[in-house]
């Protein structure tokens, strides 16, 4: 029996590789997400041990190791006696103290150098250059000399020779000539997208620790013990081995990879979920083939089990061959993406490639899909009776209710999952919950795709019946509405998921837009790019602004969050100069006392917030700041709840408190006839020496607010592409073995006058209707994916639905271009049969 | 088993709707080589109904094939009507059969996802124009298929999906309808329904027919009788009867066994 199944499948190699393409695809892409964390954890960590080579001990302050990074200007600080105190350690060969932080560096542009990844100030000395590598000029040898890294130079517009301003949180912008420029060991010009400036270490102090002469961290070299070091300098110092802050570090990096397997592994498993319902679909058209085959062995005396058996084997056959070529073309797919993941979100960091045991995985799963889907077709195919041999091939349409009540009943099961998931019922398991629900009531979907197939097909077909070979590729594609729905299906999925998350985006745009224009009562807003610092300008420049003759009214908003503390708890804090003005600007209204002339120890909270605390009017409230200073405030009004007002208000006496003593954002109220565009452009031209802000109009500002967004969506058709090269192959699939199961069809058109151009429009035809049968349903389900979580985000301010309209029309023009592509070999094939061949009796 | 004898045709044509000049056709080649047509020159007058006969392997499906324009020739030249075939490319030879050629075929004859009606319609919609209505109607009548319109070809007996076929074979009106062996898959009364169709649409409407089969009952239906063996014509048989039909193939050949062929 074994040696006719194989006999069978080498005379059947082309179903052979269309069959063995999905289960390809699924493991390659399941290996190569398994490759991909594994591989990007490894050069991360490889690439932080590099950088400790060397490294035998790392003393930090121990406090929270975050802080000691330098991120907030209140890091904490290692005095520079205690450096002394480490050099001076039996077995310490030599100790250097480093100083690093966040710092701002104005491109050539006058803009902020590096708004999305930060610049990283530090003190460049013996130990830098370890890891960093000279490329050009020198180290810093004077305090007003910098060296900067290769990405600085790309980014800033400004290279060696050239005078660049830096200034932090705490120093003021000072000029530093750039003498040198340095890049990453590997060839790399940064780790993660930071920018990098190395100053003398005086330099450094003065940018990232008030001046002190202290430092972040000790690097120590020689044979010491860190129990030798700890006892020298005392438990205020956290002492730790080269490899074990190595690690540290490299966990921190490996999360960025982590998120980018996890992503891949989502889209694995979306392929081989999809596959799936290619292999089933494969397997039930080669059986419909292989009838006359099954019923002539039946008919000579092998069993159903022998038949079952003959299924599985030629599954078992092609998943092993198929995991193995998937697994393969997965290392080289994982090798692939690693090296596109570090050169775009890690900086050129160098791929070391690893290939986990985890993932012989895949081939677990490519074998084990391969042989569960055919059982069903394989059960099928032992129903063959014996007569079949004798008889004509007839398959009459399977009745479709059995399958439709499964689909409800797993399509509620799965919506239930998804209500519970995002309502909080499930607590944690809230985010496991509505993912097992979307994926359960994906396969629901599925099951009711067949009964949506006729209505849905009839009326695409329709559209399409305009020429009588498209009438007939419509008839085609109604054909078998289980096989047209499985096929099908693949898009579905995939246009299903893009569709919900481009809903939920544009929901969330219109959310901010509507904000924008129900809450905001300016024309025009100076702020900056969010990045990893909070972007400010001077306060004169606020000044300069309010005094133009067109400007009728500014709102103005600095805000403290570095730690302040409102009754010893952490609280943002913020202020304006004129709070009245900024709350009308703002659309929040005083619910009790007042906001005009607010006393210098005047405190303003909105309503919910003062109930949380248990606050009321003329309270008395301890405010501590970053800085240390603790003031008594007295509550002076209460706001009425309101978006953009809500929080805590001091005083703008206190202002000199905040860790920023400058105004974060600006709202301009034009005066009544005054051209707005005029005075966006004189409000630029104040801004010119700001590098931090820019000036926008409400329209540009919901741009810029919800422009990340769509990075996210666009890197998100991803998927789609993937789901598109999986549904393009289910569909030449379906079309071929549909071509070769109607051969004596298209003869017998052919014979009676069908030309060979119509032939191919009959297929095309059919392929564009299977595909945008797929997309509606997919943008259908889609949307309501995107409703429900709107619905259940409402509260948490997600208060619009918005349909994605250009997205929707995209993926329906892509459906139509998947099936144009997708028809082209099957159609070809149909349209060079060979009509003698294909009318021939025998 | 020999059906009914017609009566009697009277041979007054004298156009001739398909010509066969010396045509030559061989499959494969060197050792393996089948000469399946030797010179072959036949002519099929319009209005007339022919049967072609032969044992297995003769030739018979060869030359119709290459008469309707479905295989090419290696040498000699046919003619549809005034329409030479030779050097005709496909799209121009689709034309051909889609305009003046109606096909009936032994099985296979429809499409599964067309009604009977639009199976017989089916000529005249891949050539985007419309068939003649009366002329269907009338088609549709003698054929006795205005109850069976609507359904679909599995809804059909083996007889009625062969008188289905006839009809889309004449629906378009073509210059000659070619049928092989359109009556090996029925039985006995199905075939008589067919083939007496077949003799009134000559008789009638002056149908040109060429008929490849078996049956020397079948042939009996015929005008004329070509005998094929070995891809030659061995004998041109008039106003044949079963009977004569059976004689003839005696005749020329012992080793072809009588019954055996007919399905
Ligand atoms: N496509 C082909 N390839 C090779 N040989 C063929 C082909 N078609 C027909 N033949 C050969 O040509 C001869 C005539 O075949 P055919 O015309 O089908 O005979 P008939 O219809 O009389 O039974 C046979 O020997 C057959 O094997
Ligand atoms: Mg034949």
């Amino acid at each position: 029996m074994l040696r006719a199944t194989l006999k069978g499948m080498a005379s059947r190699k082309a179903r052979l590789v269309l069959t063995s393409l999905a289960v390809v695809l699924g493991t390659m892409f399941v290996a190569a997400a398994m490759i991909l964390t594994a591989t990007m954890e490894k050069s991360v960590s490889g690439v932080i041990a590099d950088a400790f080579t060397g490294v035998d001990a790392v003393v930090t302050a121990a406090e929270d190791p975050a802080a000691a990074q330098g991120n907030t200007p209140s890091a904490t600080l290692i005095p520079a006696d205690v450096l002394e105190t480490v050099r001076g350690v039996d077995g310490v060969e030599s100790a250097d103290g480093d100083v690093s932080g966040q710092v701002n560096a104005i491109g050539d542009d006058g803009k902020l150098v590096g708004t999305f990844a930060p610049t990283i100030g530090f003190n460049w000395n013996e130990q830098s250059t370890g890891f960093n590598e000279i490329r050009e000029g020198r180290g810093p040898e004077a305090d007003d000399e910098v060296i900067v890294s290769t990405l600085f130079v790309t980014e800033s517009g400004l290279d060696i020779g050239d005078t660049v301003t830096a200034y932090s949180y705490t120093a003021d912008r000072a000029d530093y000539e750039i003498v040198g420029v340095f890049g990453l060991s590997g060839d790399r010009d940064s780790l993660a997208g930071e920018t990098q400036m190395g100053f003398t270490t005086t330099t450094a102090q003065h940018l990232l620790a008030q001046g002190e002469n202290a430092y972040m961290t000790i690097y120590v070299e020689g044979d010491a013990s860190t129990d030798a070091i700890a006892d020298a300098i005392g438990s205020d110092y956290r002492v730790q081995t080269g490899e074990e802050a190595s690690e540290e570090a490299a966990q921190g990096f490996a999360a960025v990879a982590d998120i980018m397997g996890y992503i891949f592994l989502g889209f694995g498993l979306v392929a081989v979920f999809v596959s799936v319902f290619l292999i089933i679909n494969t397997f039930t058209i080669i059986v419909a083939q292989r009838q006359r085959e099954l019923a002539l062995l039946r008919a000579i005396g092998a069993g159903r089990n022998q038949v079952v058996g003959s299924v599985l084997a030629e599954a078992a056959v092609i998943g092993v061959i198929a995991s193995i070529l998937g697994l393969g073309l997965g290392v080289l797919l994982g090798w692939g993406l690693s090296q596109l993941v570090s050169s775009s979100v890690m900086g050129g960091l160098a791929v070391r490639l690893e290939v986990p045991p985890t993932a012989l995985w895949a081939l677990a799963v490519g074998i084990g899909v391969t042989v569960l889907s055919a059982i069903v077709p394989a059960v099928k195919a032992s129903g063959v009776p014996p007569v079949a041999a004798m008889r004509e091939a007839v398959n009459p349409p399977k009745p479709l209710r059995g399958i439709t009540i499964a689909g409800l009943a797993v399509t509620a099961v799965g919506g239930v999952l998804v209500a519970l998931g995002l309502t909080d019922n499930l607590g944690d398991l809230g985010l496991s919950g509505f993912l097992s629900g979307v994926g359960i009531a994906f396969v629901g979907i599925t099951l009711l795709t067949p009964i949506l197939s006729r209505p849905l097909v009839a009326f695409l077909g329709a559209v399409m019946s305009w020429s009588f070979s498209g009438r007939l590729g419509k008839l085609n594609a109604g054909r078998n509405p289980r096989r047209t729905a499985i096929t099908a299906s693949a898009l579905m999925i995939a246009v299903a998921l893009v569709t919900g998350i481009a809903t939920l985006v544009s929901s969330f745009k219109q959310t901010t837009e509507e904000l924008t224009d129900s809450n905001l009562e300016s024309d025009l807003i100076v702020m900056g790019q969010q990045g990893a610092n909070i972007p400010t300008f001077a306060p004169e420049t606020l000044a300069e602004i309010k005094a133009l003759p067109d400007v009728a009214a500014v709102g103005d908003l600095y805000g403290e969050f570095f730690g302040a503390q409102v009754d010893g708890e952490s609280t943002p804090l913020f202020a304006s100069e004129d709070l009245p003005t900024s709350l009308d600007i703002f659309s929040g209204t005083v619910a009790e006392g007042s906001v005009d002339d607010l006393a210098d120890d005047g405190l303003v909270v909105n309503e919910s917030a003062a109930e949380d605390r248990g606050v009321a009017l003329g309270d008395t409230v301890p405010v501590t700041f970053a800085d240390g200073t603790t003031v008594q405030l007295t509550v002076a009004a209460i706001l009425d709840d309101a978006l953009l007002t809500d929080g805590w208000w001091v005083a703008p006496a206190q202002i000199e408190h905040f860790t920023v003593p400058k105004p974060m954002q600006a709202y301009i109220q034009v005066a009544d006839g005054a051209d707005v565009d005029a005075v966006q452009e004189e409000v630029d031209t104040i801004l010119a020496d700001e590098p931090e802000v820019d000036v926008t109009n409400n329209a540009q500002f919901v741009e810029q607010q919800t422009a990340q967004l769509d990075t996210l969506l666009a890197s998100v058709q991803i998927l789609l592409a993937l789901a598109i090269i999986i549904a393009i192959i289910g569909v030449v699939n379906t079309l071929v073995l549909s071509v070769l199961e109607r051969t004596r069809e298209l003869g017998l058109l052919r014979a009676i006058g069908m030309t060979r151009g119509q032939a191919r429009r009959m297929i095309t035809v059919e392929s564009v209707i299977i595909c945008l049968f797929g997309a509606v349903l997919g943008i259908a389900v889609g949307i309501g994916l995107g409703w429900t979580v709107q619905q259940a985000l409402e509260e948490e301010g997600l208060t619009s639905f918005a349909l994605p309209w250009s997205y929707i029309v995209g993926y329906l023009v892509a459906a139509v271009v998947v099936g144009l592509l997708a028809a082209i070999a099957p159609a070809a094939r149909a349209a060079k049969l060979n009509v003698l061949n294909a009318i021939a009796y025998e | 088993m020999p059906l009914a004898n017609p009566p009697a045709p009277q041979i007054t044509r004298t156009r001739s709707a398909v010509t066969a000049s010396n045509v030559w056709r061989a499959y494969g080649s060197g050792e393996a080589q089948v000469v399946a047509l030797r010179d072959v020159s036949v002519q099929f007058a319009s209005g007339a109904f022919t049967a072609i006969m032969g044992p297995s392997g003769s030739g018979k499906s060869t030359l119709m094939h290459c008469l309707a324009g479905l295989d090419t020739t290696d040498r000699g030249t046919v003619h549809i009507g005034d329409t030479a075939l030779t050097g005709l490319g496909d799209k121009a030879l689709t034309k051909l059969r889609r305009d003046k050629i109606g096909f009936i075929f032994q099985q296979f004859n429809l499409l599964p996802t067309l009604t009977a009606e639009e199976n017989i319609l089916l000529p005249a919609s891949i050539a985007g124009v419309k068939a003649d209505p009366e002329w269907v109607a009338r088609i549709i009548a003698t054929l006795d298929l205005s109850e069976r319109l609507t359904h679909k070809p599995t809804e059909l007996s083996g007889g009625q999906q062969q008188r289905v076929a006839c009809a889309r074979a004449l629906a378009t009106r073509p210059e000659v309808v070619f049928a092989d062996e359109p009556t090996g898959n029925l039985d006995t009364r199905s075939s008589g329904e067919v083939l007496r169709f077949l003799r009134r649409s000559v008789d009638d409407f002056g149908q040109t027919i060429v008929m490849v089969t078996h049956d020397p009952g079948a042939a009996a239906y015929a005008d004329r009788v070509v005998f094929l063996a070995d891809g030659q014509i061995v004998e041109d048989l008039h106003r044949p009867t079963a009977d004569s039909v059976i004689d003839t193939m005696r005749g020329f050949e012992n080793r072809v066994p009588l019954a055996g062929e007919a399905r």
